[in-house]
């Protein structure tokens, strides 16, 4: 016995490495060409935030005069982050920024790794290495543009091996970098529009980034790029690849993926990639039974009113005029047609708004509205009915206040999780990129009409007989609503500090220090050599 | 029967007097065994004939009769009393006075890796017989200490019958992993509780200190818990029978307002019924324990075998379980006498329903005036899609009864416990040298089953159904080998250990979910006809991990003449667990005590022992793989126009992880006093914690994934003990034992952050959110350097304004009050308590005995989240809630807005359990050894100003962590109702 205790004792088990089963680790992984694909399909999963609730998106549009998450009741307070959002009073605790610094650095870490784990495959002659690198390089660069647009200010990395802590690189430097890196690689990327570049780095995808890089140079650096922005868009163009689709919204259904005109989409699908949750973040608890959802909605996001009506309004918006959901959405002959009159926009596909119905034609309600002894009574009881028209920004808003969003279309039957591709550039886009540019460059541009008109025409509204910054930017609104671009949009046109909705018109100071967000609370706590945005 | 076992026992006698005859001289011995307080005569004491297996007992008064052979020596046993051994001689006549056994001191206590006399311990542990255990209706092993031990503190909030305890040892000694005591059964490390019968619990012994603990080296950070089975012994067969039979009641809840109260609340909609859902989600309980043991023994054999049977259901409906546990303790001695093996053997199978602790919070904010069902299509409450039941499509409500009914929740547990040691006594060869080897095997195996109906409208998905099932198994193979040696070197005795021990842990399991059913018919049994699988909505995972623990260790006891003690001991320990660069861990200890009373004579005192120790003990991560980084499936891949997987980065690497370090000092004194009838046990224990595991945010980049697992902090806990037991009556008719415990906690957050990171970024962190619907944001904790744990934080309250909402203190005085602004917000309480008691009375009259057991806590607060939420005249919770209405309802308050109003303190003293006993008497020679009945009654009233559903402390939360040790002090708002119970039972013995 004793000999059996000795050897124990001497060659037994001290070996306490540890046996992984079920996990992976550099040592055992990215070998194979499979596995690297896999790898390389990291460097895209950072995109999958988009379509969630409270980051990057969330942040952009909420902070904009698109959408609003009014508190409803003891509903959407969250200690009133999502009101600082609207009311431009936001604080760097505001879990959004986080959420949002969080998937851009997630990103552009994983780019840094991926990088410089493809430059070793290259070192050891893979010949198919250089694609993935300039392809990651592209991805790379959309994240610091985002970062830059954002934050303004953050720490540049680009080297996966360099473990230090950086401090923030300023809006100028970040904007070099981006520059020269899509100058770098916009000749080396995939020119070809098909299956094998479909949610890819194109060449297309990096010009349309460095289009807006130089639309908003004014902003970023100081120094306007009108004519290398137009020459960006002018290169997509003349690409002959994208055109705008005969209707407006096939680019947002289900299946939205033989769009001629989305330029760089993330591929969602409710079974292989889920995370596109609008339906729940904007519906209403009982469009569970418009819809026969699987999963009951939120009822967070609403479209604020007048950014609403910038559709409807005959002066600003001239086209056919018929009968349209305006302020209360009434319809006081109960036969589903409203009662007001207003531009029939075919782009106002993009809301959800009016008296909800059941599949089998009964009206939906909701059982829950605000009763006549409420501080703020229902209009219209019972009924689910979206009205554009939001009472208040909290505490009492009105459960079934403000039109909501209906860019993409839902499935019927669908879950929370949605199968339409989040469109991140698309053609239209592009066209009024170079529109907008050449109408900087020259107000009477004639190239520049067009091609607004042509956005226009399809949308089935009067073509404008001259462009004013006014138009333009209302254009861009109702065209590009929700697709993250508003944000950027006022500030560029100089008219983030203008009112909308519940936020009251805001000076100078104030608009300069929220056009950036701030950095992040728990950024600033873990790595100390950040150092706040002015204003925070 | 009776007769017939008379007879066989006589019968055998006879032969055993015959065997016996054939090699050996007879002598009869005869005489009486008395009580040497009083001179009484002691019925019913053991006998035995020093290593035979030849034995009486004496009659009703205290007479005895025995054969035995040349140069007998009698062993003369009996609970209560000191054994003693006389050498018969020639004597024909022996009479004994029992010495009554109320010196604790001389007990034997449980340490690690042995036993010790408790005159020589010199740490801080306590011991706990079953005859000290907690009465009534008891299933979990742990709820047999519940107050029992000063220091100790066991909880369970509300009456769940599948409910886990939260067991803390000598208050919070860390924030990271591991905070509950490391179990010990019977030699197996890590061993569960639920492997084991409450019935087949010989003792418990809890090692408290650093010093006792330091044997277990990287897992005895939190104390140690060392569970002793009971197992036979040599002589008499003996089989006991103990059965019980238990009703269970709602014993508290929260008030709320009942449908006629709601009616009268202004903008109330009244749906047309008057239902008390509480009553509606709740019943009656009952739980039957039956426990058969057999247990006896030759000379080279005893055993002890038992098999126990527990049903119960408890009062929430669908709660409860059925249980089967059998238990098998075999030692065996060979090679004459000098091997000796022991087999421990356990199984336990277990079926429960898990309720729906959701019906509870729905219960609970249900508005009181909806019907319990409702079959229509139109009406405000229509359930004709929900299967009957009535329901309201507002957000996050469910019908509380049809959360039971329509949501199946059913898990079946089997428990196998094994184990062997061999030991060998090499005094031949080398005086006082023993070995000893030892393998154990543990599996546990949790098997989930879950059903959400097709009509549910909680997961059942718009009349799809979902199901899950999936399985978890555990396996914790343990090999320790260890020699022991005892030297007599004159005035000292030298008793030496040295071991090594291997352990390695498995666990894998893997589970699917999915929905799309025709019909409900096979709830979760039929996975594959789930149509979500076909669709690819359907869910499945496997996962399996391991880890590895290698030691070895030594320990040195010195007893010198009786009067100085001295321990020192010292694991060395690696684990799998610990980053590459930091495998090893030394966890040294030592104690030393004198036991003063021996050297001078103090007035009215027996004894009196001083001792002090030290001693560094460890906590391991608490999951294996956290040092290293990893990659995991991170989505899916669009490529070349298929979905493929994507990979990525899941953790950052920390090859220096290691243990968790705490090192504690505790001085302390045993005495008996008062003719041994006052003894009490005191200590006072500081310990500091470093090194805890816990993830820190980190920069992103260079980190390439936002938290890092890192050994960070400091903690200090520090606080007294005092036990206490006095025997104020010791008359044969009539006595009464007096005992009580308390131990006082002080824990403060020294540090959060180490040279490199901060857990708490400028050193506090604010965590706890309240919650959905509206209070999200809200943090209703904060930690913070240099204040003691378990702050709850939040505006406090300054009444109401004219608007409704709540006024509030302008905290940081800049004229604004923000109370979402942490300038705005102050400490509104502490979620742990300063201390943890239980005081006992226990009374014996002729043939009853009856005990009164009350434990409680004080100094902790609780924030009451029912309240937070409920108890306000808001649009949205008068329109879709009742409202909850205790003392402190304000009808002036029209907004939600938890704050300092709604945290209450939560001391509380409650009778934990009473019982009483009649023992059938018996004359000696009757088939029947022990006869009793009894009745139990547990949680029987507490007295408390809380006013919520039970004012236990909370040591965990479930936010941001399912089990957040940073956030204790909050009742939440799906704790089952409290639950009394009273048992009825009977034990017998023959």
């Amino acid at each position: 016995m004793i000999g059996l205790g000795t050897s124990f004792f001497t060659f037994s088990c001290t070996n306490l490495d540890e046996e992984l089963y079920d996990q992976v680790t550099a040592d055992n992984f990215f070998k194979t060409e499979q596995e690297l694909i896999a790898g390389l399909g990291a460097a895209y999963s950072s995109f999958g935030g988009l379509g969630n609730h409270s980051n990057l998106w969330s942040t952009n549009e909420l902070v904009s005069d698109e959408l609003v998450i009014t508190t409803k009741g003891g509903d959407w307070f969250d200690g009133g982050v999502l009101q600082q959002l609207h009311l431009h009073t936001f604080t760097p605790d505001n879990g959004f920024f986080n959420n949002t610094w969080g998937m851009l650095y997630g990103g552009v870490n994983t780019a840094n790794r991926l990088i410089f784990q493809f430059e070793e495959l290259k070192a050891q002659g893979n010949p198919a290495a250089d694609a993935f690198i300039a392809e990651l390089r592209g991805i790379r660069a959309l994240w610091y543009y985002w970062i830059m647009d954002g934050f303004g200010r953050g720490p540049l990395t680009t080297d996966f091996t360099d473990t230090e802590v950086k401090a923030a690189s300023t809006r100028l430097e970040l904007y070099n970098f981006i520059e020269s890196e899509l100058n770098a690689i916009i000749d080396v990327l995939p020119t070809a529009k098909d299956a094998t570049t479909y949610g890819r780095m194109t060449k297309w995808t990096a010009l349309a980034v460095r289009a807006k890089l130089y639309l908003n140079a004014g902003v970023y650096t100081g120094t306007t790029q009108y004519p290398k922005a137009a020459a960006d868009a002018k290169a997509i163009i003349d690409g002959g690849k994208f055109n705008l689709e005969a209707t407006y919204k096939d680019n947002f259904a289900v299946n939205n993926s033989g769009s001629n005109e989305n330029i760089f989409v993330y591929p969602y699908d409710k079974v292989f990639n889920g995370g596109f949750n609008w339906p729940m973040m904007t519906l209403h608890y009982a469009s569970q039974t418009v819809y026969n959802f699987t999963d009951q909605p939120w009822n967070g996001y609403s479209v604020v009113e007048e950014f609403y009506n910038s559709y409807a309004d005959p002066v600003k918006n001239p086209g056919p005029q018929g009968p349209v959901w305006l302020g209360l959405s009434v319809d006081a002959n109960n036969d589903k047609v409203p009662d007001t009159q207003g531009t029939l926009d075919d782009r106002l596909s993009n809301f959800v708004v009016g008296p909800q119905y059941k599949p089998n034609g009964e009206k939906a309600i909701d059982p829950a509205f605000e009763g006549p002894s409420a501080a703020q009574p229902d209009p219209d009881g019972t009924n689910l009915n979206f009205t554009p028209k939001l009472n208040e920004l909290g505490p009492n808003s009105w459960r079934q206040g403000g039109a909501r969003i209906g860019k993409y279309a839902y499935e019927v039957g669908g879950t929370a999780n949605m199968s339409n591709d989040f469109v991140v550039f698309r053609y239209a886009d592009i066209l009024l990129i170079r529109a907008e540019a050449l109408y900087k460059i020259n107000p009477a541009d004639a190239e520049a009409l067009t091609l607004v008109n042509q956005i226009r025409t399809r949308a089935k509204v009067t073509p404008f007989v001259s462009l004013t910054d006014d138009n333009l930017l209302a254009e861009r609104g109702r065209e590009m609503f929700a697709e993250m671009t508003r944000r950027q949009d006022l500030i560029r046109f100089g008219k983030f500090g203008q009112p909308w909705g519940f936020k009251p018109a805001k000076d100078a100071a104030s608009v300069t220090k929220y056009s950036v967000f701030p950095i992040p609370k728990q950024q600033m706590d873990a790595n100390s050599k950040l150092t706040q945005n002015p204003g925070y | 029967m009776t007769k017939l076992y008379l007879f066989v026992r006589r019968y055998l006698t006879v032969l055993l007097v015959f065997g016996t005859l054939v090699s050996f001289a007879q002598q009869s011995v005869s005489g009486k065994v008395t009580a040497a307080d009083d001179g009484s005569g002691i019925p019913g004491v053991n006998i035995l004939e020093k290593g035979t297996s030849n034995g009486t007992v004496s009659d009703a008064d205290g007479n005895y009769r025995i054969n035995v052979g040349a140069n007998a020596t009698l062993v003369f046993s009996f609970v209560g009393y000191t054994s003693q051994e006389v050498s018969v001689g020639s004597q024909s006549s022996v009479n004994v006075s029992l010495q009554s056994d109320v010196t604790a001191l001389s007990e034997v206590v449980v340490v690690g890796y042995g036993t010790q006399e408790k005159k020589e311990i010199t740490s801080a542990v306590t011991s706990v017989k079953s005859e000290s255990f907690n009465k009534g209706t008891v299933n979990d092993p742990i709820q047999l200490l519940q107050g029992k031990v000063a220091g100790l503190n066991i909880t369970r909030a509300g009456g769940d019958p599948n409910g886990n305890f939260n067991v803390r040892l000598r208050g919070v000694g860390t924030i990271g992993a591991n905070a509950e005591p490391l179990v010990v059964i019977d030699g197996v490390i890590g061993g569960s509780l639920s492997t084991i019968d409450p019935n087949d619990i010989l003792s418990i012994d809890v090692l408290k200190d650093g010093s006792a603990a330091a044997i277990y080296g990287s897992r005895g950070g939190s104390g140690v818990i060392l569970v002793t089975t009971k197992s036979g012994k040599k002589g008499t067969t003996q089989v006991s029978y103990n059965g019980s039979y238990a009703i269970e009641n709602v014993n508290n809840s929260i008030e709320v307002m009942t449908a006629e109260e709601y009616r009268q609340v202004p903008g109330h909609i009244d749906l047309g019924a008057s239902t008390d859902w509480l009553d509606v989600i709740t019943r009656q309980g009952n739980a039957m324990v039956h426990n058969l043991a057999l247990s006896g023994g030759s000379q080279s054999t005893t055993y002890r075998a038992s098999v126990n049977v527990r049903q119960q259901n408890g009062v929430g409906l669908k709660s409860g379980f059925d249980q089967i546990n059998a238990r098998l303790n075999l030692t065996q001695k060979a090679l004459n006498d000098k091997a000796t093996f022991t087999i421990n053997m356990s199984s336990t199978t277990k079926d429960a329903e898990l309720g729906n602790a959701a019906s509870f919070n729905y219960g609970i904010l249900a508005n009181p005036t909806m019907p319990i069902y409702d079959n229509t299509t139109t009406s405000p409450t229509a359930g004709a899609a929900y299967g009957g039941y009535a329901e309201r499509d507002i957000f996050d409500f469910f019908n509380p009864l049809s959360l039971v009914e329509q949501n199946v929740r059913d898990k079946k547990e089997t428990r196998q416990l094994a184990s062997i040691r061999g030991e060998y006594d090499f005094s031949d060869l080398v005086n006082g040298l023993r070995f000893s080897a030892f393998y154990s095997a543990q599996r546990e195996t949790d098997f989930y089953g879950s059903y959400n109906a097709k009509t549910a409208k909680f997961g059942g998905r718009n009349g799809l159904g979902t199901a899950s099932r999936s399985t978890d198994q555990r396996i914790n193979e343990l090999f320790e080998t260890t020699i022991n040696y005892d030297k007599n070197l004159g005035a000292a005795d030298l008793a030496l250990l040295a071991g090594y021990s291997y352990q390695d842990f498995f666990n894998d399991g893997f589970g699917m979910s999915g929905g799309n059913f025709v019909t409900d018919a096979f709830t979760y049994n039929n996975m594959g006809t789930a149509l979500d699988f076909n669709n690819g909505l359907g869910s499945v995972y496997s996962y399996a991990n391991s880890n590895k623990l290698v030691a070895f260790f030594g320990r040195a006891n010195v007893n010198i003449s009786g009067n100085y003690f001295i321990s020192a001991s010292a694991r060395y320990e690696g684990s799998s667990r610990f980053g590459e660069n930091n495998k090893w861990g030394l966890f040294p200890a030592a104690s030393a005590g004198v036991t003063l009373s021996n050297l001078i004579d103090i007035p009215a005192v027996n004894s009196l022992k001083l001792r002090a120790s030290y001693g560094i003990t460890g906590n391991q991560p608490g999951q294996s793989y956290i040092s290293l980084q990893k990659f995991t499936r991170t989505g899916s891949f669009f490529y070349n126009g298929v979905f493929g997987p994507s990979y990525g980065p899941q953790s950052n690497a920390n090859p220096d992880l290691k243990w968790e370090t705490k090192a504690e000092i505790d001085f302390g004194f045993d005495f008996a006093m008062l003719n041994n009838k006052l003894t009490g046990t005191f200590d006072y224990y500081n310990r500091k914690t470093t090194d805890m595991i816990l993830p820190v945010n980190v920069p992103q980049p260079p980190n390439l994934v936002g938290q890092t697992q890192v050994n960070i902090g400091e903690l200090k806990n520090s606080g007294f003990e005092l036990a206490l037991n006095y025997a104020a009556i010791t008359k044969t008719d009539f006595s009464w034992t007096v005992g009580g415990n308390i131990g006082t906690y002080n824990t403060k957050v020294v540090s959060l952050q180490n040279d490199t990171y901060n857990f708490a970024e400028t050193g506090v962190l604010y965590r706890a959110s309240m919650g959905a619907p509206g209070q999200s944001a809200v943090q209703l904790v904060r930690v913070k350097e240099g204040d003691p744990l378990g702050q709850l934080w939040g505006a406090q309250y300054d009444g109401v304004n004219a608007n409704g909402t709540y006024k509030f203190i302008d905290i940081n005085g800049d004229g604004t009050i923000d109370p979402t602004s942490d300038d705005d917000r102050t400490v509104i309480g502490n979620g742990l308590p300063s201390a943890t008691f239980g005081f006992n009375n226990s009374f014996t009259y002729k043939h009853f005995d009856m005990n009164i057991f009350f434990n409680g806590a004080i100094g902790h607060q609780l924030l009451n989240s029912y309240r937070g939420f409920y108890e306000n005249n808001e649009v949205t919770t008068i329109n879709n809630w009742n409202i909850v209405k205790t003392k402190h309802y304000d009808p002036t308050v029209t907004k939600a807005n938890v704050n300092s109003i709604h945290v209450e303190k939560a001391d509380f003293i409650r009778l934990n359990n009473m019982s009483i006993g009649y023992n059938v008497p018996f004359a000696t020679g009757t088939a029947v050894r022990s006869l009793r009945f009894f009745v139990a009654g547990q949680n029987l009233f507490t007295l408390t100003n809380y006013t919520g559903v039970d004012p236990e402390v909370r040591y965990t939360d479930t936010d941001p962590d399912p089990d957040d040790g940073l956030s204790p002090g909050i009742e939440r708002r799906s704790t089952y109702f409290t639950t009394r119970t009273f048992t009825f039972g009977v034990n017998l013995g023959f």
